[in-house]
């Protein structure tokens, strides 16, 4: 005979940071703290793909140039992968290049950012892309 | 020609050699063949002796056991016939009527001859084998020891006093009726032995005596003489089986063996002589073998002498002095075939060798006159030409064109390097470039070269290699350049350059790029975060984190900045860098001070107690020092020593900073000297850095003139930096006056007046370094900076005044505000005036020196 109820269920959805700086982690991390999801941090390409597969987030924000796996390879990975379709992406890049933006937003990426970035725009993206 | 034949003469004087000739050799072998064979003559004639004694011994010794064998047998012959016969019953019958009695002799062993009585024991004869005797009751044997006896016994030698023979007499009791008795003849017995045991070449002698000493038998002497004598001198009774003379003198050789039944002593000798003689045959046909052999040995010692030893000799002789052909002739006829082979081959040897000689001294008269072309070629050329030292760099040999061209007295440039006539910009590209193997002949050009007067010229150089007294060296003619040649070069020059400029482009660009990237990154955070803290309301604990990163990024910024900048100076050539003379180990440890500051792992150090003097730019070296140890402890999170050491490597000073940190991927050893590259792994990553250190220190070394490296022997096992900077040259260290200052700018004022007064400078960044320097130097006055790193300048003083007096002017520049008390410890110290740094100050330090300079000499 159960005594207890079940707690009450709240869909969370997750959000995935990666950047090899911690303090643009912190930024990032900051910038787009709500109750509305959570917020996981991973601190190069490796981690966060593994994150991905393991949490499958509505939404990750990648920062393009990380040791290991670059934020670009695991836009690739997460693109090619089909059960992964609906997880949004947004790359953060230090080069401001066009070359770099067009093959950024060819490999299917949401949003992109170039540092230094303003947190307002930042919020305003994570908000668009989440609602894709 | 004449010299070969001095060498000639001065070895047929030298035969003083050390050493025995081949005929002296030959007499030693004969000797030592001769005294063998004798010492083996002399042995086999003791040995064969020997043996001659030994079997004359076993013979003797033989015959008397077999001899004393037959004589027991004979008396236990009489045993067994006498004993049942004394106790036969029909003996009686015998006694009781004598006519019945039938007895007679048979020969007992040895003893043919004798009789057999049955005596009664008044002595009268019952019955006897000698019919003469005939039987009755007179008593024969009154009187004898043997009668009336109750035991067996014998007795003898005695006379028969039936026959008056010697005999020996066996009595064996009848009890109560008398005796049977025998009576053994012992004449004939002598030559018996000696029929039946004596045949041989030994002459054996049988001598049988009683126990008191009485012969029983002298086979060989008058046996009716001898037996029963008591022999007076008995040697044979003490001590039988040697040799000794026997009864009539001649010497024997004994064999002995004891009889007990008659307590007879039984000897038998051989000749002694005899037994010799035999050995003596045999001995003499060894002596006639070995003689035989010995005469064989000297017949071949004597051939191989004729045929090899005396050919030599006479050929040994002839190499003297001959002329090819002597040899052959020398040895004709009577060599053997190598001999004969090795005289051809000498006369073969010696025509080559005088061919050669010949050849020898004509390519050295060549060569002497060819050395002397090119001598008046070198020496007389309008150009300046000199040679050097390929390794060293040293000059080797310069011509007047060049001594007169460059303003360098030829002493002076036999005491440089080719490194000293360039300018000191060139200095890196120079040593790239020889660092290079050199074509063995090479034109190229313009180089730019010093003179001694500090001007620089634009030369054409043709060089090649050449050997020049064992060293490696490079034969070089500078050439001004013409119009001509000016014009072609700078056409090639002006292609080159826009090649290079398209290079350098392409190269900026991804400089460009990525130093935007590094300038974003730190940006991207102060920017940001400014904006979250203007925008939003944050908690005061985030507020204050906030802020700590907007500081540590903006610093990072500024860092890198400043880096950046620095490179491009230093890698544009546009970084003015000072040289002069310091010292090493008073930089390292200065760089130790300021790292120690931050306090953390320890440094150690590993410096020789006296490092020579380096020629550097103090400020950018020991920013190098100061990098690597930074690097050393950032990258040793966890630890580990730190060690800095230094020594003089190949004419280089060599600094090592070894720690026990990370280390470095082996992939990545050559590149962390690249622009931003940073080694990029799990453990550092939290490790900051801007990824310009090590390629500002790389530029500085490089521009120095040295070499820098990183070596690890993998992640986790530590690192270890090494760079090389050029030893100060002792020739730059004269001057009247030592400034010792580390403002290089208002060191190079003061250089700029004191030349205009006619006084030539020294310069010191450090008090260290100028320590040293007056050890070194005849500098006559100082110009003192009191703010100095490392040692002050007033410690600096008061350790001059102590080694070199008050004699030497001291005037003292300084931006420090002196209190009254310091200015009177200076006062006391004997300097001529302080002044306080500011305009026009150089001139007024000048004038000072140069006045008291001058009234020392006026003084004097």
């Amino acid at each position: 005979m159960r005594t207890t109820t079940p707690p009450q269920l709240q869909v969370l959805r997750t959000v995935v940071i990666a950047d090899d700086e911690s303090s643009m982690r912190l930024l990032v991390h900051a910038t787009i703290e709500s109750d509305e999801y959570r917020v996981v941090e991973a601190s190069d390409g490796t981690e966060a793909w593994a994150l991905v597969q393991k949490l499958r987030p509505s939404l990750v924000l990648l920062d393009v140039q990380m040791p290991g796996q670059s934020g670009l390879e695991v836009l690739k990975l997460i693109k090619d992968d089909p059960s992964l379709a609906s997880t949004r992406v947004i790359l953060l890049t230090a080069k401001a290049q066009e070359t770099d933006i067009e093959s950024g937003l060819i490999a299917g990426a949401d949003f992109y950012l170039t540092k230094p970035f303003s947190p307002l725009d930042l919020l305003t993206r994570v908000e668009e892309a989440l609602e894709l | 020609m004449t010299a070969l034949r001095r060498r000639h003469r001065g070895l047929k004087t030298g035969v003083d050699r050390k050493g025995w000739s081949l005929r002296n050799y030959m007499a030693l072998f004969t000797g030592v063949l001769i005294a063998v064979a004798a010492l083996a003559g002399l042995a086999v004639r003791g040995q064969s002796e020997m043996d001659a004694r030994q079997s004359a011994s076993a013979d003797a010794g033989f015959a008397a056991q077999r001899a004393a064998t037959q004589l027991k047998a004979g008396f236990d012959i009489m045993q067994k016939i006498s004993v049942p016969l004394a106790a036969d019953p029909a003996l009686a019958t015998v006694y009781a009527d004598p006519t019945k009695c039938g007895i007679s002799y048979a020969p007992v062993g040895v003893f043919d001859t004798g009789h057999i009585d049955i005596v009664r024991l008044d002595g009268s004869i019952v019955c006897s084998s000698l019919k003469s005797a005939s039987p009755g009751r007179s008593p024969v044997y009154q009187g004898q020891d043997w009668l009336q006896s109750s035991v067996p016994m014998s007795v003898g030698p005695t006379l028969d006093p039936l026959t008056g023979n010697q005999v020996v007499v066996f009595a064996y009791p009848v009890p109560g009726k008398g005796e049977i008795v025998w009576f053994l003849d012992l004449v004939p017995i002598g030559p018996k032995l000696e029929s039946e045991f004596g045949s041989g070449v030994h002459q054996l002698e049988f001598l049988i005596t009683t126990g008191d000493g009485r012969a029983v038998v002298a086979r060989s002497i008058a046996p009716a003489n001898w037996v029963g004598r008591k022999l007076s001198r008995s040697p044979f009774v003490t001590a039988p089986d040697t040799s000794r003379p026997d009864l009539n003198g001649t010497q024997r050789i004994y064999g002995h063996a004891p009889i007990p039944a008659a307590s007879w002593q039984l000897y038998v000798g051989a000749d002694q002589a005899a037994a010799l003689s035999a050995a003596d045959v045999s001995s003499n046909r060894d002596l006639a073998i070995i003689l035989a052999g010995v005469a064989i040995m000297l017949v071949v010692v004597f051939i191989v002498y004729q045929r090899i030893a005396e050919p030599v000799r006479r050929l040994s002789n002839v190499m003297r002095g001959s002329t090819p052909g002597d040899a052959v002739t020398a040895v004709a006829g009577t060599g053997a075939v190598e001999v004969t082979a090795l005289a051809e081959d000498f006369d073969k040897l010696m025509g080559t060798v005088k061919r050669e000689l010949g050849e020898r001294l004509r390519s050295e008269q060549a060569a002497v006159v060819s050395e002397r072309n090119y001598r008046m070629l070198f020496e007389g050329h309008p150009q300046p030409m000199w040679l050097y030292d390929v390794k060293t760099l040293a000059f080797l040999q310069v011509n007047d064109a060049a001594v007169d061209r460059y303003g360098y007295s030829r002493e002076e440039f036999l005491a440089m390097t080719i490194k000293d006539i360039r300018p000191a910009q060139d200095l890196p590209k120079f040593l790239e470039l020889e660092a290079l193997p050199l074509p063995a002949f090479d034109r190229s050009g313009p180089w730019r070269h010093l003179m001694k007067d500090g001007t620089v010229v634009e030369v054409l150089i043709t060089s090649h290699t050449v050997v020049f007294g064992g060293h490696d060296a490079r034969f070089v003619l500078a050439e001004d350049l013409s119009e001509s040649q000016r014009l072609e070069l700078e056409l090639n020059q002006s292609r080159a350059r826009a090649e290079a400029s398209a290079e350098l482009s392409r190269a900026k660009d991804e400089m460009v790029s990525m130093v935007s990237h590094e300038l974003r990154t730190p940006l991207a955070s102060i920017v940001g975060f400014a904006e979250l803290l203007v925008t939003r309301e944050v908690t005061p604990a985030k507020r204050t984190e906030y802020l700590r990163i907007l500081l540590q990024e903006g610093r990072r910024l500024s860092a890198l900045i400043n880096d950046f900048l620095d490179l491009r100076r230093i890698e544009g050539g546009h970084m003015r860098m000072t040289f002069a003379s310091a010292d090493m180990t008073a930089l390292i440890r200065r760089a130790i001070d300021v790292m120690s500051a931050g306090g953390g792992i320890g440094i150690e150090t590993r410096l020789p107690d006296i490092l020579p003097l380096v020629r550097v730019d103090a400020d950018s070296i020991f920013r190098v020092v100061a990098n690597l140890l930074s690097n050393a402890r950032k990258y040793s999170p966890n630890g580990g020593s730190i060690v800095v050491s230094a020594a003089v490597v190949k004419g280089m000073l060599e600094v090592t900073v070894d720690d026990e940190g990370l280390g470095i991927p082996s992939d990545a050893l050559n590149r962390v000297f690249d622009r931003f590259y940073r080694v990029d792994t799990d453990d550092r990553r939290g490790i900051k850095g801007t990824g310009l250190g090590l390629a500002i220190s790389k530029n500085i070394v490089e521009a120095h003139g040295g070499k820098i490296a990183a070596q690890s022997r993998g992640v986790g096992k530590g690192s270890r930096f090494q760079f090389t900077i050029p030893l100060a040259r002792d020739r730059a260290q004269t001057g009247d006056v030592l400034v010792v200052e580390d403002d290089s700018g208002f060191a190079h004022l003061l250089e700029a007046e004191l030349a205009g007064r006619g006084l030539t400078t020294i310069w010191a960044a450090d008090a260290e370094t100028a320590e040293r320097l007056m050890t070194q130097t005849m500098a006559r006055a100082v110009v003192l900076d009191l703010l100095l790193p490392g040692l002050s300048g007033e410690d600096f003083l008061e350790r001059l005044r102590a080694t070199h007096g008050n004699v030497i002017p001291v005037v003292i520049v300084t931006l420090k505000d002196l209190n009254a008390t310091q200015s009177l410890a200076l006062q006391k110290l004997g300097v001529i005036a302080v002044l306080q740094k500011g305009a026009g100050i150089a001139e007024t330090a000048a004038n000072l020196i140069s006045k008291s300079l001058m009234s020392e000499v006026m003084a004097s």
